[in-house]
């Protein structure tokens, strides 16, 4: 399988705060992976660094096979390819559901806006946003927004999406909304990177679950493998934990 | 009041005058505003500096001391001299982009940091971040400030008698001198602005209504 998106021996560290420590992981084509650990584990971070937007302290992040920040890229490009689903759904506060899915469409990729439109709509109904296409970010609820907030990453056409705990914000009944919604474009073989404590989620849909704990990350395995016996204490206490 | 008549030509210049100097004064103003508060959010160091020197001077000295220095001072040290209209205009535009810069930076930074990134992650680079994710909000936040800075500005174009500019009460007063009735004309003077200041606040006003989006609230 060919890898899209990879990091080698990828460190970041804010002021005295080593926030990932020497991570290296790779994402293939169509490949759905899930990275769960306790709060302040590097999780996002090491999303926002896989997303190109922090650069790692340390460590290198290949794109297609092509180290990014040494073949100096143009980032924007790159970006407008990698898709990135963030925690609080971010939405502009000044368009609609449908122009938060144009925006990018118009503006980066260079769409007329009829083709804007028909596309930021066919993307708004995989996430079955498409009744509200004309609604502002205000009159929608948490899950519609994070909805909507999907729906304008994969309206792209990314070669990956990355999650960084796209429902940590949302009550159970909103949660259920976006990870239906994320559980579909997996089973349409979007390759998918998402940090989250969805454990159901990762069970039904997850090719390979990475622990992740202080920064570092470690143990990989299947769902299966965690849920049945993963091999270190941390991660038994961490599983044990969240599934009560 | 019916002796005004006979300047009607005058007054109606006068007043037009007073016009022209208000909308590009502030016009100019919203450009210098926009212009200083990105410098302030997002520029370096030594912009930053810049951009407070500028306002510090324009918010914290009088309007009549900085015509002098542009209409005498600025022309003595370069040797550049403007007519009074160039000098009102130019003057009138740095005092009013010194105020609206703090309204502007406020409005831009309630484009929460959030968005920011978001838009980042789209691939849009940061002026087309700035074009059509921050200003179209920050303009909208801010046009209630923003009334308040016409207005003000409307009637701080009296100070421009100093340097001469034959602006509506220059008019008046030259009025006044010729006919000795300064209670009709001072009257007459004072309805005309209160109406057309009244009219610019109801404009804005309704434009607000009419291009406001739930959930984008003024927030300052």
């Amino acid at each position: 399988m060919t890898t899209i998106l990879e990091c080698r021996e990828l460190t970041k560290v804010y002021g005295k705060v080593v926030a990932v420590n020497n991570v290296s992981l790779g994402i293939d084509r169509g490949e759905t992976k899930v990275i769960f650990g306790p709060s302040g584990s590097g999780k996002s971070t090491l999303l926002r660094c896989l997303g190109l937007l922090e650069k790692p302290t340390k460590g290198t992040i290949l794109f297609n096979g092509t180290d990014v920040y040494a073949s100096r890229q143009d980032l924007n490009k790159l970006r407008a390819r990698i898709g990135f689903v963030f925690q609080d759904p971010s939405l502009f506060r000044h368009l609609t559901a449908i122009g938060n899915v144009m925006l990018g469409l118009k503006h980066v990729l260079g769409l007329s806006d009829n083709e804007a439109r028909r596309k930021a709509y066919e993307a708004l109904k995989l996430v079955r946003m498409e009744d509200w296409a004309n609604y502002y970010p205000s009159q929608l609820s948490g899950g519609q927004q994070q909805r909507v907030g999907i729906a304008r990453a994969i309206a792209m056409d990314p070669e990956v999406v990355l999650f960084d705990e796209p429902t940590a914000a949302l009550d159970v009944e909103l949660k259920w909304e976006v990870i239906t919604v994320m559980k579909d474009l997996a089973e349409r073989g979007t390759t998918m990177l998402v940090a989250t404590h969805e454990l159901r989620f990762a069970r039904e849909v997850a090719d390979e679950m990475i622990f992740m704990d202080q920064g570092q990350i470690i143990e990989i395995g299947s769902p299966d493998h965690f849920f049945t016996s993963p091999n270190t204490e941390r991660a038994k206490k961490f599983m044990a934990k969240i599934l009560g | 009041m019916w002796f005004l008549l006979d300047y009607s030509m005058f007054l109606i210049n006068g007043f037009l005058i007073t016009v022209e100097v208000t909308l590009i004064g502030v016009g100019l103003g919203l450009i210098l505003g926009i212009l200083a508060a990105l410098g302030d959010i997002y520029g370096g160091k030594i912009i930053k500096i810049i951009v407070n020197v500028y306002v510090e001077f324009f918010r914290g000295s009088p309007l009549i001391v900085q015509l002098f220095i542009f209409y005498f001072t600025v022309p003595y040290i370069t040797g550049l001299r403007m007519d009074v209209m160039m000098t009102a205009i130019l003057t009138l535009a740095l005092n009013s982009g010194a105020y609206q810069k703090g309204y502007l930076k406020g409005a831009m930074e309630a484009v929460f940091k959030d968005q920011l990134m978001a838009a980042i992650s789209l691939g849009l680079p940061m002026w087309k971040i700035f074009l059509y994710v921050v200003v179209p909000q920050a303009l909208r936040i801010v046009i209630p400030a923003w009334s308040n800075e016409l207005a003000s500005m409307g009637k701080s174009t009296t100070a421009l008698i100093v340097i001469g500019v034959r602006e509506f009460l220059n008019t008046g007063i030259s009025i006044t001198a010729q006919t000795f009735r300064p209670l009709e004309t001072y009257a007459f003077i004072t309805i005309v602005y209160f109406i057309w200041i009244y009219s610019m606040l109801k404009a804005l006003d309704m434009l607000y209504n009419r291009i406001k989006i739930p959930g984008l609230e003024p927030v300052i």
